[in-house]
């Protein structure tokens, strides 16, 4: 410890932090606290008798089992499709272009959407009635069915719910993309061009290898948010057809809210946390690596 | 400039005397605000009769003010769990029927027996519907007062009918009718029948008469297994979802469509025929002010199969155990439940009350719709009031939308709501 620090000196830094710790326990700690109990707590029970019932029957669940595969899929195309529509834009972008800031604040439009908003805009863009999108591919394939069903078909309703959210998610993995791509020194292309390296090759070997880390470090964030989407898939489908569309924050908001079982809701929140801790997992280790 | 003066002064003493006055004259300030919950305070033409409650309650009531506490209908519920967890729930919430019990079970709701002893016990109850007061009771207490018990009837537009060579004044009868005139109905851009699909509470009440005027159900009389594997459910189940899948007669995206939807496609002259409830007449209205509702649509009893049976919109409200102010919440409660407010709601919004005195009121009993609705009574069934049901109710919307966007065929669709609703009752 560095000489003539006084107490206070030591201390000042806990009580800056205080406040945001406080804050940090009101709203996490706790509730996170009281799921957990509530996840061991018998159905209707209360007190400090214990059980692990709920989580022998999430494991055997089949609903839930479905919903987990549901999920695993959905964050995964979701990401696929944040990424390449995401690294395709931010390579447009980084373009000198006229109107170039234009419309970078032009493809940052969806993000600035609320979840529920944009449920509901896709929504009635595919309402096989009143819709906006049936109308509009039969301008281009007169041919096409001029009801056509989206969400209320078993094979589309899912490739729907995910091509809204790729497009109301890619904007951040594109600005993080972006940021990225003009942070590499235009020295390494004007080099590899010099060496004879061709668009796809100066692709390859200068600008993957300089996103590398931002690329983990989108995806990662990326994922985690992807696993807890609500609010879209609720107002587009609420899971359905039957359950084709539910995923696991959909699937625990039923439980709890409209089943009532509060227990096993809690159950599955909590196995949800520890798969979501798992995932985030890469995401920390390069964070703390950077450190 | 001495005149001047005299006018300044004359001025400050009479704005002066002025504010004194306002002070004085004015109602005192409400001490105690009741939040009134519901989601109807966006709706027409409901907001109009709570609007005008409130006002005249706030008028005739200066230390109570009512204000408004809005909730959605598809998660009022939710809502209202979240707020008694967090002991912060709205004085006077309104619910359909079927979570009543649980959340008394929650320990969320007063019990109102104290009130309802002081107004004189049973004699007060009996102004009410007793079939519908007895949803309220429940191990020894009272948690609430019925509302409104609204059978569910067909509504059909008069002017499709003569377009399709139907007379108006015949309506369907039968299930072979009804699957005839849907057909007929249905020409281009239109629809005979609009039925629900979307995932939400309104389905059970439309899709009910089917089931279990079938001869179906969900239970077996002692409530304890699931009825759904039994060929008369599986044939109410079959008729609706292939009015959509075989019979054609259903707009496309059903599964897309919950109640307003519907409405909005009677409204709009998408679809004839629906299965609705006494306040569609106004709600038509509001959708469509250039439809001259009461000349255009009529009602008529659900077409019956093997059994005359309907369903019911059922709804009723509660004071929240966690009011800071129970006596003005039960004064604000008990004023919207007296005979004035009940008939304000029957002439505004076109809801049939509980309260037997304006279901038998003559401007009621004259109305050409109430009269319809009315005559259904009798028939009404309501859904099993286990503590399953959010469970079975559930598997039986998966099982709807599965039917009807052919992910499963009619009988595996059942059979998985069968399933999930033995799996429910711990049925091994």
């Amino acid at each position: 410890m560095p000489a003539g620090r006084t107490w206070h000196d030591r201390h000042l830094g806990i009580l800056f932090v205080l406040p945001a710790t406080l804050l940090l326990v009101a709203v996490l700690i706790f509730p996170a606290f009281i799921t957990l109990k509530l996840s061991v707590t018998p159905e209707g029970g209360s007190g400090w008798t214990l059980t692990l019932i709920h989580y022998q029957k999430a494991f055997r669940d089949p609903v839930l089992l479905q919903t987990f595969k549901n999920t695993f899929a959905f964050v995964a195309l979701s990401l696929v499709g944040h990424f390449v529509l995401g690294l395709a834009l931010a390579i447009a972008l980084n373009q000198a272009l006229p109107g170039q800031t234009f419309f970078r604040l032009l493809a940052l439009i969806p993000w600035t959407i609320p979840d529920v908003v944009a449920g509901i805009i896709f929504r009635w863009l595919l309402n096989p009635i009143h819709g906006a999108l049936n109308p509009l591919v039969r301008m281009v394939f007169p041919g096409f069915p001029a009801e056509f069903q989206w969400l209320s078909s078993p094979t589309l309703a899912f490739p729907s719910v995910i091509f809204a959210n790729v497009w109301r998610g890619y904007p951040l993995v594109m600005v993080m993309l972006l940021a990225g791509l003009m942070a590499i020194p235009r020295e390494l292309y004007e080099a590899a061009e010099v060496d004879g390296a061709g668009r796809v090759r100066r692709f390859v070997h200068v600008t993957l290898p300089g996103l590398r880390m931002i690329i983990l470090i989108a995806l990662a964030l990326d994922m985690v948010w992807e696993f807890r989407r609500f609010a879209l898939v609720l107002t587009m489908t609420g899971g359905g057809p039957g359950t084709l569309t539910e995923v696991l924050s959909t699937l625990v908001y039923k439980s709890y809210f409209q089943f009532f079982t509060f227990e096993y809701a809690s159950a599955m929140a909590i196995l949800m946390s520890v798969v979501l801790f798992i995932l985030s997992l890469p995401y920390i280790i390069l964070v703390g690596r950077e450190r | 400039m001495r005149q001047g003066m005299h006018w300044w002064r004359f001025v400050a003493i009479a704005g002066i005397a002025a504010a004194v006055l306002t002070v004085v004259a004015a109602p005192a300030t409400a001490q105690v605000k009741i939040r009134f919950q519901t989601w109807h305070w966006n709706e027409k033409p409901w907001v109009n009769s709570l609007e005008e409650f409130q006002k005249t309650f706030n008028q005739a009531n200066p230390g109570i003010e009512v204000v408004r506490d809005d909730s959605r209908y598809g998660d009022k519920e939710a809502v209202f769990t979240t707020q008694s967890q967090a002991k912060a729930a709205a004085d006077i919430p309104h619910f359909s029927y079927r979570p009543i019990r649980h959340f008394a079970d929650r320990g969320y709701l007063l019990d109102l027996s104290p009130f309802i002893e002081k107004e004189g016990g049973q004699k007060y109850l009996a102004q009410w519907d007793p079939q519908a007061l007895e949803i309220c009771k429940y191990k020894g207490k009272i948690y609430c007062l019925p509302d409104d018990l609204n059978p569910l009837v067909l509504m059909y537009n008069t002017q499709h009918f003569k377009e399709a060579g139907l007379d108006p004044a015949k309506p369907p009868a039968t299930w072979d009718q009804f699957l005839d005139y849907g057909r007929k109905l249905t020409r281009a851009g239109r629809y005979g029948v609009g039925i629900l699909g979307a995932r939400q509470e309104g389905v059970f009440m439309r899709f009910n008469p089917w089931l279990w005027g079938a001869g179906g159900d969900y239970l077996t009389p002692d409530e304890k297994r699931s009825a759904l594997d039994t060929p008369e459910a599986l044939e109410g189940f079959k008729f609706y979802v292939e009015l959509f899948t075989k019979h054609k007669v259903v707009p496309p995206g059903v599964i897309e469509q919950g109640a307003q939807e519907v409405r909005t496609q009677l409204a709009h002259e998408k679809v004839s025929m629906i299965i609705t409830l006494p306040a569609a007449p106004g709600i038509v209205q509001a959708i469509n002010p250039n439809m001259k509702v009461r000349e255009v649509m009529a009602l008529a009893p659900v077409p019956v199969g093997k059994k005359k049976v309907t369903s019911a919109w059922f709804s009723l409200r509660v004071i929240s155990a966690f009011t800071k102010n129970p006596e003005a919440a039960w004064k604000v409660y008990k004023a919207w439940y007296d005979k004035d407010s009940q008939m304000r709601n029957f002439k505004i919004a076109g809801v049939l009350s509980s309260r037997l005195d304006v279901r038998n009121a003559p401007e009621v009993k004259a109305d050409k719709y109430a009269q319809v609705f009315s005559a259904q009574t009798p028939y009404v069934k309501l859904e099993p009031l286990v503590p399953e049901w959010p469970k079975i109710g559930d598997a039986m919307l998966t099982a709807i939308q599965e039917g009807l966007t052919g992910v499963k065929t009619p009988e595996a669709a059942l059979k998985g709501a069968h399933e999930a609703t033995n799996r429910a009752l711990g049925v091994q």
